[in-house]
């Protein structure tokens, strides 16, 4: 099996959260073995911004769940949803 | 960047080691979507750790390094062009506990490539991702049987694979005359793009002719406005903006909308996408509404907005087909796993088994069994603990889709077939 890449779309709580200081906090929860490709900012609506990133996930990962979870625990975060999933 | 070709997403499916990443890199590297420059590098490469000769495996390699070395967010995807489209190509895990991202993901495949090994014929994963593409609603499929240069080419052994795949394709519901079945070796590059010598016997399209056959998907923009919840923010100055994806139909400025289960309607005051205002959103949309007449309160994460004089359907209960992917014992009546459906996840009791289904041929194969178990498919009732919106998935397909999840596993995908509303 090769490795898998998860694109994650993450929104804040408000308007007022800090994404780079999200990015920072999101680089030190992905599991182990797993590692953050890239970071890209969506615009949505009246000045709302998603946070997407990209991760690779550690060889032999099943499923995104403890991803997501990790993520999700962050302080200044709404909600985390995978938009995309590939093989490399 | 002018986009004047339309857009089609197109998902790699099949059995594990069957050739899916072969084929992608084939297409990719035939079709010149990787630039000259980069395959020139890779050469130099090749020729300075001693590889004299240019072999495929080593682009393969390579172009799976260059991807890792590159900075895109878009690397669980790659693009390529055809004369009518362009394409982004997901290359799908075989893993089953990537399902619910397929069937909760928000890039849904407009067209899928089966990809199954002549030597081995229809396999557990091949059955899987068929009866998952119909349950995702993939309409389009193309067959590739692969491997070819590994089962000397025979026509017999290809006609063999070709009506066992048929018949897998007939019982979940595909018009097979409809879809094409092409012999190729992905790894010799027979029938991908060129043709190939040894397989002159067949005379149907290449797996890039067939993609450029495929029809462009229609935006499902005539049936009811259905656009569930993701989030929903309070901003000042502007009021409650709840953000979601269309999933069907067309929100308006002005329109009168409701929400559900949450009974709450209110008015649309604006749509923003991409921090842009428009008039109206189409499906596929990402946007953000600012509602009159509701507040952040009144609605949450899995409610979906819809007109008053056609509003999302809340069951109190729903019958759905479904099939078993993994689970470590037998489910019976009582089961209450938790169903992840578009923006909503709820706990939903299993009231009822209704009939298991013969996996060959779509009939009822046992009425009112006592249990259901991995690799069986079954029609049930199904009792949400508290309301949810779903369609049928023959009304509204992108509304009718769900994968069930417990004990952190997928333990089924599956469709809702009749509803009882609430």
């Amino acid at each position: 099996m090769g490795e898998v890449a998860a694109k994650l779309k993450i929104m804040p709580e408000s308007t007022d959260v800090d994404l780079n200081q999200l990015r920072k906090a999101i680089e030190k929860v992905v599991p182990e073995g797993s590692r953050v490709h890239a970071f890209a900012e969506e615009p949505i609506a009246f000045g709302l911004k998603a946070l997407i990133v990209a991760v690779i996930l550690a060889e032999g990962t099943s499923g995104t769940d403890e991803l997501e979870a990790a993520v999700a625990g962050i302080e200044g975060i709404r909600s985390v949803e995978v938009v995309e999933l590939g093989l490399l | 960047m002018a986009q004047t070709k339309p857009h089609m997403n197109l998902a790699v499916i099949g059995h594990v080691d069957h050739g899916k990443s072969t084929l992608v890199g084939r297409l990719l590297l035939d079709t010149g979507a990787i630039s000259p420059h980069v395959i020139e590098q890779f050469k130099k490469e090749a020729e300075a750790k001693g590889k004299g000769s240019f072999e495929f495996a080593w682009v393969m390699d390579s172009l799976k390094e260059e991807r890792e070395r590159g900075v895109t967010i878009d690397i669980a995807h790659q693009r390529f062009d055809t004369d009518k489209y362009y394409f982004t190509i997901v290359d799908c895990p075989g893993h089953r506990d990537f399902i619910k991202n397929m069937i909760t993901g928000a890039s849904q495949a407009d067209a899928a490539v089966l990809v199954v090994a002549a030597p081995d014929g229809v396999m557990a994963q091949t059955k899987e991702h068929v009866f998952l593409s119909r349950t995702l609603g993939i309409n389009q499929l193309i067959i590739a049987i692969n491997k070819m240069d590994a089962s000397n080419y025979s026509e017999e052994r290809f006609n063999e694979v070709k009506d066992e795949v048929g018949k897998l394709l007939g019982m979940v519901g595909y018009k097979v005359d409809e879809i094409p079945f092409i012999p190729v070796s992905a790894f010799v590059g027979d029938n991908v793009v060129e043709r190939g010598d040894k397989l002159s016997w067949y005379k149907g399209p290449t797996v890039l002719q067939s993609l450029d056959d495929l029809k462009e998907p229609e935006k499902p923009t005539k049936l009811p406005l259905r656009l569930p919840v993701q989030d929903v923010y309070t901003i000042s100055g502007v009021g409650t903006v709840p953000v979601g994806r269309v999933e069907t139909g067309v929100i308006k400025k002005g329109d009168t909308i409701i929400f559900e289960p949450a009974g709450i309607t209110g008015e649309v005051k604006s749509i923003e996408m991409h921090h842009e205002e428009y008039e109206e959103a189409l499906p596929g949309d990402n946007i953000g509404w600012n509602v009159r007449g509701v507040g952040r309160k009144d609605i949450r994460r899995g409610d979906v907005c819809g007109h008053p004089d056609s509003p999302p359907t809340v069951v109190k209960e729903f019958t759905a087909q479904i099939v078993v992917l993994q689970h470590p014992s037998a489910i019976s009546v009582g089961y209450t796993p938790v169903f992840h459906c578009h923006t909503s996840q709820i706990a939903c009791t299993l009231t009822e088994l209704k009939a298991k289904l013969d996996p060959r041929t779509g009939a009822v194969k046992e009425k009112d069994p006592a249990f259901i178990k991995a690799g069986d498919a079954a029609i049930v009732t199904v009792v949400p603990t508290r309301p949810m919106v779903i369609e049928k998935v023959k009304e509204i397909p992108q509304m009718g889709r769900f994968a069930i999840r417990d004990m952190g596993q997928t333990i089924a995908a599956g469709m809702c077939m009749e509803t009882t509303p609430r």
